[in-house]
């Protein structure tokens, strides 16, 4: 098949699932905390909506910022999926979107000039000296596999076995990085509910519509990330029960637990990508 | 080619969703609160799950398969508390037909 098409249903299959997924997240969340919660398809719904709402801009915007940064969210997910599930490609492509996604939430607020989004934005700062340590762990996966392609990891993993095994620090680190990347997250500080929606809260009507489809596409993108460094060439069914998994879990923890300040998100986060590393080099060199 | 058959199950699954919950707020305008169970809806979850769980989403079945998951989303995505026996009964309905299939015969 031709790539561009491969390319498109690509991206069309990570935004349907991916919304789907953070539906399911959000009816665990209300399950949990004893509410009967909205269809899994609201998410789905809500995205849609928006993109039939009319658009109003803040006075207070710096426009060409404000409109391009949302184009550049979007952009950089979709990019994802084409290094991810598409061509196999580089774990440290992946890294780079993801600092760049860091830059983008930090733009993405200063842009509206609204004192949330700028909250949100010097927020942004802080979480990206966190979550960047934690995504730093692949080191950890080239020290193991000798290689940082997609391709070679799942290779590796045919022979060897799931890198979940011999790498279970690293598992526990990315897994904290994709839970700071859920909604309601403890270590959602850039979204956190005491700045209304942080750098969301001034994009309406098509901007937040994109912004939401960037959300799906991450979220689907982060699950397929982890479930292929450490367990290799799965199947369609246990990649979707794999989705699933993160999703309850990630729903349970932000059901049971608050939101933590910004100091004590970044620490306990850096103090986690630290115990990671380390013990995963421990690990590395005296017992496997 | 792969691909566009599992975007089929999605949007399957996904117009499923829409239209149970469009059904279901036709049909009831007060909250869950009853628990009996409504024989048409379980005859569709039923229907639904053995389709998707017996013929196996391995083997791409397009047809079936997609019907299958239509009518688990029309069940499963109506207002929430609804269709929610209904899918129990499914679920186990079907993976008792699974195992007599596959593992006892």
């Amino acid at each position: 098949m031709n790539l561009m098409a491969i390319i498109i249903i690509n991206v069309l299959i990570s935004f349907l699932f991916g919304s789907i997924l953070l539906g399911f997240h959000r009816k665990i969340m209300a399950r949990i905390q004893l509410r009967p919660g909205p269809p899994i398809i609201q998410y789905f719904l809500h995205s849609l909506k928006f993109f039939f709402k009319e658009t109003a801009f803040p006075k207070t915007a710096s426009m060409p910022f404000y409109l391009s940064i949302v184009c550049i969210l979007c952009g950089i997910w979709i990019a994802a999926i084409i290094i991810g599930p598409v061509l196999k490609g580089s774990l440290l492509l992946l890294f780079a979107i993801y600092a760049v996604y860091k830059i983008v939430e930090h733009n993405a607020g200063s842009s509206s000039g609204s004192p949330y989004g700028k909250m949100s934005c010097v927020r942004a700062v802080f979480s990206a000296s966190s979550e960047l340590p934690l995504f730093a762990v692949i080191a950890i996966i080239y020290l193991q596999v000798g290689s940082m392609n997609i391709s070679d990891i799942i290779n590796y993993q045919s022979i060897h076995g799931p890198l979940i095994l011999k790498l279970p620090l690293v598992a526990i680190v990315l897994f904290v990085l994709i839970l700071s990347k859920s909604p309601y997250s403890p270590f959602g500080i850039t979204k956190g509910k005491d700045i209304i929606s942080g750098y969301e809260t001034e994009h309406f009507g098509l901007m937040r519509g994109y912004i939401m489809l960037s959300d799906s596409i991450s979220w689907y993108m982060l699950s397929w990330m982890f479930l292929t460094i450490f367990f290799g060439n799965l199947s369609v069914l246990s990649y979707v029960v794999g989705m699933l998994v993160i999703a309850f879990l990630t729903g349970l923890i932000n059901a049971t637990t608050p939101i933590l300040n910004p100091n004590h998100s970044v620490m306990s986060q850096i103090s986690m990508a630290l115990i990671g590393l380390l013990g995963s080099l421990l690990l590395m060199f005296f017992v496997f | 080619m792969n691909e566009i058959i599992y975007l089929i199950y999605i949007l399957t699954f996904i117009a499923g969703s829409v239209a149970g919950l469009l059904f279901s707020y036709r049909q009831h305008g007060e909250p869950f609160v009853r628990s009996n169970i409504n024989v048409p809806l379980l005859l569709m979850a039923i229907l639904g799950w053995v389709l998707v769980v017996n013929t196996s989403l391995n083997r791409l079945h397009l047809f079936d398969t997609s019907i299958g998951f239509f009518l688990i989303a029309f069940v499963l995505g109506m207002r929430p508390g609804y269709g929610r026996y209904e899918t129990v009964i499914g679920i186990l309905f079907s993976i008792a037909i699974y195992t007599i299939k596959h593992l006892l015969l």
